[in-house]
């Protein structure tokens, strides 16, 4: 059997420990483009505050060399053919293949601004183009940044800069900081965070023009004012990148589409992790979730599927630890503002004088969401809670309190899982 | 046939397992976790110097108290989740993670459906259950004065 794996990141290792549970001989190849090797995305950030590249590192050599894996870097597969099996490389060279996963990951949304091509305008979703920004930031003095976007990335990127001593200007469309994927008074202790280290920010505005010769001097926003800057970091969000897939015509909605056992429209062709559409369980909708641990569970199922053991992928939870703040930690999965009145929202706001928040969001007696700002010890029982969707009517204030552990579970769950280890599953997650 | 694969199934892994009925929440198993990962070897000098976490918690709740570390999953959530690479998988299936890789990014204890890996947030990195590597027999079931802890293999 002859695998081929094009990327090379969260998605490809999973299917590599996939593939590896149940075939040890088969040949696996993966191709990438990029050539700084298994390098961890939501890592490279960090190269602002000069962390050592060593850390960057996913998976090292070792790792494709015990799994027996061949790895091609800088090679860029410009074509499926499908009818042939092959993919075509940019070297001209054809690779063919039995089983093929698709993990082209996701591209930055860059979108139309006026002046947005000169020097000193850069996106933060692969190494190069950030160890790029680190050296243009070093080698042009750069002292004033603004940065175009306050989700995960941009925050990072805003937080990272300003401890380096840089000033930083956040533009946000919205009124607060992390859009959607944070609750109200979660963005507002992060940006009163941020805020007291000194970034700035402006919301619900917009920029219009980048100024400036060849390279960034000033942006103007859509409020008329103007910022003296000479960079702008672009990380307004992420698009799947469908491109590859589309040269074999297989479908694609919002990212590739792909059955539960995560094989796309045309059979033995494999899709996992930023570039695919898949089940969100919160709402049993299908959408991109542009998330590290999503893509691994993805590309393990698909990779287990590709090597003949068939195991179902139930879907994702969404949910986010915003890693970079030293200061405070803030964790949050599933739904964290509830959309109607049907949710209960339960709260303990302790933040001002003990420094931590909790919140439950509980549906039809089941926790479907929260978020824990400060003190997140045991907080992946929560997120258990949402996966295994048990009845929580009977404890469900204690949802908040920091101190809250299996015991307050009722016994038979405990039971089954600490005394018969049931910690395997037939189908992955969420299980039953 | 069904036997010898039921034992095809059943995993190499001695790990540690809790007995709610017979804890009685002294907490004598995150003294002598604590004690053992220190430097110093000493539960005074660990706790006060050295800026230790115990790895299993003692959950209190009423007359109930149990002893909760890592259950070393057959899938764990926590590797899936980890960026840096710090958390694997040995041949037996035990789940190690690795202080020096792990960056502190809280995945894993965001995932941990037992909340077995905690954060360290001075040192910024993640500590779970190592099942006492590199010594004979896990120090917490070895302190435990009520037999409420018991290193046994995997059912």
């Amino acid at each position: 059997m002859k695998y081929v794996i094009v990327g090379n990141s969260a998605a490809a290792v999973g299917c590599i420990n996939g593939i590896r549970k149940v075939d040890k001989e088969g040949e696996i190849t993966v191709i990438t483009y990029e050539k700084e090797g298994c390098y961890s995305k939501p890592m490279i950030a960090d190269i602002l505050v000069d962390l050592p590249e060593e850390k960057l590192i996913y998976k090292d050599k070792k790792f494709f060399e015990q799994k027996n894996v061949r790895v091609l870097l800088g090679t860029k597969v410009i074509k499926i053919d499908p009818e042939k099996r092959e993919v075509v490389l940019d070297t001209g060279i054809a690779e063919n293949y039995d089983k093929l996963l698709i993990s082209t990951g996701a591209k930055p949304f860059v979108p139309p601004i006026k002046g947005s091509e000169k020097e000193g305008v850069f996106t933060f979703t692969e190494l190069s183009k950030a160890k790029a920004a680190k050296e243009y930031i070093t080698k042009n003095g750069v002292k004033d940044v603004v940065v175009i976007g306050s989700g995960f990335i941009g925050l990072e990127v805003a937080y990272f800069l300003r401890k380096k001593g840089i000033n930083v200007y956040v533009i946000e469309l919205l009124n607060k900081v992390l859009g959607k994927a944070l609750d109200n008074r979660g963005s507002e202790i992060v940006e009163k965070i941020m805020r007291d280290i000194g970034i700035n920010f402006f919301f619900e505005d917009t920029i219009e023009e980048i100024l400036g010769n060849e390279k960034v001097e000033s942006v103007k926003l859509k409020s008329g004012k103007i910022i003296n800057a000479e960079m702008v970091i672009v990380a307004i969000g992420v698009r799947p990148n469908t491109e590859l897939a589309q040269t074999a015509e297989i479908k694609v909605n919002r990212g590739i589409d792909t059955n539960l056992f995560m094989e796309t429209s045309i059979p033995d062709i494999y899709a996992a992790g930023d570039c695919v559409e898949n089940i969100d369980i919160t709402d049993n909708t299908k959408k991109n979730l542009p998330l590290f641990p999503l893509a691994f569970e993805q590309g393990l199922v698909a990779g287990l599927n590709m090597a003949g053991k068939k195991m179902k992928y139930l879907g994702g939870l969404p949910l986010n630890s915003l890693k970079f703040l030293e200061e405070v930690p803030v964790l949050n999965a599933g739904i964290v503002e509830p959309p109607d009145s049907t949710y209960e929202v339960l709260v303990n706001d302790r933040f001002e004088k003990r420094g931590y928040y909790r919140k439950a969001i509980i549906k039809d007696n089941r926790l479907v969401g929260f978020v824990a700002i400060g003190e997140v010890d045991r907080v992946g029982i929560l997120t258990g809670i949402i996966r295994q969707k048990l009845d929580v009517s009977t404890f469900k204030e204690k949802l908040i309190d920091i101190d809250f552990g299996l015991v307050h579970l009722p016994k038979n769950w405990r039971e089954a899982r600490i005394q018969q280890d049931k910690t395997g599953y037939n189908d992955w997650r969420p299980e039953e | 046939m069904e036997q010898k694969q039921q034992n095809k199934k059943r995993r190499n892994l001695y790990k540690v397992y809790p007995i709610e009925e017979n804890c009685i929440s002294c907490r004598y198993c995150e003294v002598a976790c604590t004690m053992v990962h220190s430097e110093s070897k000493d539960p005074i000098k660990a706790y006060k110097l050295e800026d230790l976490l115990p790895r299993p918690t003692v959950e209190v709740e009423g007359p109930v108290s149990i002893s909760v570390m890592c259950r070393h999953c057959k899938h764990p959530f926590c590797l899936d989740a980890c960026i840096s690479g710090a958390i694997w998988q040995d041949k037996n299936g035990a789940v190690h993670l690795d202080e020096d890789v792990c960056v502190g990014c809280w995945s894993c204890v965001l995932v941990c459906p037992f909340g077995a890996v905690h954060p360290h947030l001075n040192k910024r990195h993640s500590l779970k259950c190592d099942l006492c590597e590199g010594r004979d027999f896990p120090a917490c079931v070895e302190a435990c004065p009520n037999r409420a802890l018991v290193y046994d293999r995997e059912r």
